[in-house]
């Protein structure tokens, strides 16, 4: 007599019953894994943003981590082409781009506005950032002799600004060698958007040369860094250590603030909307179990005049709630598959998010540790639940659990 | 000599209902030879039931002394009492008692798997009990396709299968026919007497205590 054979009998003596509290662990299971691979796919999109926008890896002088700077540039490398040359010859590196970080003024000759620039191999940076730095209108241009400097404009700097492909513009800002003014006009190829609309209103992209002129520097605010693989950072940063360098690293997560913020609070929620549903199948599959043990009561009674010992009849139960627990949790993960499947299908998108101009898909990823962890949550529920219920039962005086009814 | 199964010494059992304590067993006293058929016939309410328990050790005693097989029973605590229940002392209930998942020859295993024997062993002996029982093609069936008879049959097979000191029989042909209860009279004094096993049943039926060896009455917690 195979015992968890019997159990998946005694599983099946009352099927309607033992169906619903099945079908509750496996709503239970997939309701988490949906969850968590909503948070998990929302952490997996904001990650890759990050890291898009600042680099797998930042490098960079110390102190422009850490403080303000009072000047331009005042805390620039002035070495960023030998180290970018030194990182290019990694086999690990897929590229690596200077950044001229900067501020100032951006004019049409009847409105200025206050503009946030970055000075950077634009193609490289549109292709670095990707879905994360779409082009509306126009292009990128690269920089040509004897012609204007090219900027691409946020979409509501340009809609401010009345700007679009082909505009004349005049970009006017502090100078990093003597703190004076400098200007320079330049031409607008093309409308973007980075998805945050408090940005978009001040985001201008030039290229490296043009900042640099219109900065009088020959130094940069950061190279980003860029990897084959994001799982290589920390492995990357250590062999990139500062003493090879000469200058403070960050991997992108240092630096991801709004990333790490949203990890932080969807952590909570769905931490708290996981142990909800924990709990409520904890619940249901105690309530079932409880009535299946009262129902045999005098079963329980009769093995044990026959010679069980009580650890012998919980066990008994605990098999059943454990197979209700795999059961269910193989039934929840078939559920799974099938939103994951569908979902991409039906196009929901979720709406923006605080503070950006943008929704995103409403996806989920699925994670071999989530569904090890909540399949494990799930199917350990469904065997605490019913060594609960089982284990006073099982010691119940024997005569009276003969008399039964 | 034929050594005692049972010895019952000024056994007394006392219940609490309330304030109120009810004496169910006054000072019994008993000695039942090995190998005997006993029936214990009594009013409801009279502590026969109550007696039987005790000696089949699913209910204790306040006083007296219990000695199965020669061996004090006072001395074993639950663990012990479960032990020597899996081991020598076998039930047949009123209404069978049959676990409805299991088949019959999974209820019949279960209480030698519980005394741990091997499979191969428990295999062979539960065939050759269901020969006995005359139940040989009926081994798949669950409880509910057979008969009342034939499910006594089951429950006296599972109770004599691992060759028992002591049967306790609650009523045993209380739910059968004349012919049915018959036979499975027959059949239990039978396979009691090939295995020496001792039966202490508790009865209304005379067609089971025209067969016993020996009648108890019991009124009001004493032997009569």
């Amino acid at each position: 007599m195979n015992h968890f054979h019997l159990a998946w009998k005694n599983v099946r003596r009352n099927r309607r019953r033992s169906l619903v509290t099945i079908l509750i662990a496996a709503v239970g299971c997939a309701a988490i894994l949906v969850a968590c691979g909503f948070a998990l796919y929302t952490y997996d999109m904001l990650s890759d943003s990050a890291a898009r926008e600042y680099g797998h890896i930042t490098i960079a002088q110390k102190a422009f981590f850490e403080q303000e700077e009072e000047t331009p540039m005042q805390f620039g490398m002035a070495d960023d082409k030998v180290i970018t040359a030194q990182l290019r010859s990694l086999p690990e590196v897929k590229e690596v781009l200077p950044r001229v970080s900067f501020s100032g003024l951006i004019s049409n000759g009847d409105k200025s506005v206050i503009f946030l620039g970055t000075g950077a191999d634009t193609a490289l940076e549109t292709k670095m950032r990707g879905p994360f730095l779409r082009i509306l209108d126009g292009k990128v241009r690269a920089p040509q002799k004897n012609a204007l400097p090219y900027v691409l404009l946020g979409v509501d700097l340009a809609r401010s600004l009345g700007a679009k492909p082909g505009a004349n513009l005049t970009l006017l800002t502090t100078t990093a060698s003597t703190g004076g003014i400098n200007a320079i006009d330049v031409e607008v190829s093309g409308i973007v958007t980075s998805g945050w609309s408090e940005l978009d209103k001040r985001l201008v992209y030039t290229d490296l040369d043009a900042a640099q002129k219109l900065l009088m520097t020959d130094r940069v605010s950061t190279l980003s860094v860029y990897l084959g693989d994001i799982e290589r950072v920390s492995e990357t940063i250590q062999a990139l250590s500062p003493d090879n360098v000469g200058k403070t690293l960050r991997p992108w997560w240092e630096q991801a603030f709004y990333y790490n913020s949203v990890k932080n609070l969807y952590n909570r929620i769905f931490g708290l909307l996981g142990f909800i549903i924990a709990t409520l199948v904890l619940f249901s599959v105690i309530n079932t179990l409880a009535m299946a043990v009262v129902e045999r009561t005098r079963e329980i009674g009769t093995l044990r005049a026959l010679g069980a010992h009580p650890e012998e009849i919980v066990a008994q139960f605990v098999r059943e709630g454990f197979l209700i627990g795999v059961v269910g949790v193989l039934a929840g993960n078939l559920l799974l598959w099938l939103v994951i499947a569908i979902l991409p299908s039906l196009g929901l998108e979720m709406p923006p998010p605080p503070g950006r101009s943008e929704g995103y898909p409403l996806l989920v990823s699925a994670s071999v540790n989530l569904f090890i962890i909540t399949n494990l949550i799930i199917i350990i529920l469904c065997t605490v639940a019913a060594w609960a219920v089982s284990r006073n039962a099982a010691r119940k005086n024997i005569v009276e659990a003969l008399g039964h009814v | 000599m034929n050594m005692s199964a049972i010895v019952l010494k000024s056994i007394v059992k006392k219940y609490h209902m309330g304030t109120e304590e009810v004496h169910a067993l006054k000072g019994v006293d008993l000695a039942v030879p090995q190998g005997a058929f006993v029936a214990v016939r009594g009013p409801s309410g009279s502590g026969k039931s109550t007696l039987l328990n005790i000696c089949g050790l699913i209910d204790t005693f306040d006083s007296g002394e219990y000695l199965l097989a020669g061996e004090a029973v006072r001395q074993f605590d639950e663990r012990g009492r479960t032990l020597i229940r899996r081991q020598r002392i076998g039930f047949i209930f009123q209404s069978y008692n049959l676990v409805p998942v299991m088949t019959v020859r999974d209820n019949i295993e279960y209480s030698l798997l519980l005394a741990g024997l091997s499979d191969k062993e428990c295999e062979k002996r539960v065939q050759e009990i269901l020969d006995q029982v005359g139940l040989s093609g009926l081994g798949e069936r669950t409880p509910d396709q057979l008969s009342g008879g034939q499910r006594q049959r089951v429950a006296i097979a599972r109770a004599l299968v691992k060759a028992p000191v002591l049967v306790i029989a609650d009523e045993p042909t209380a739910n059968l026919d004349t012919a049915t209860a018959q036979q499975v009279v027959d059949l239990m004094k039978d396979l009691g007497q090939r295995l020496g096993t001792t039966f202490l049943i508790a009865t209304h039926d005379d067609r089971m205590t025209a067969h016993c060896d020996r009648v108890l009455s019991m009124t009001d917690g004493v032997l009569q």
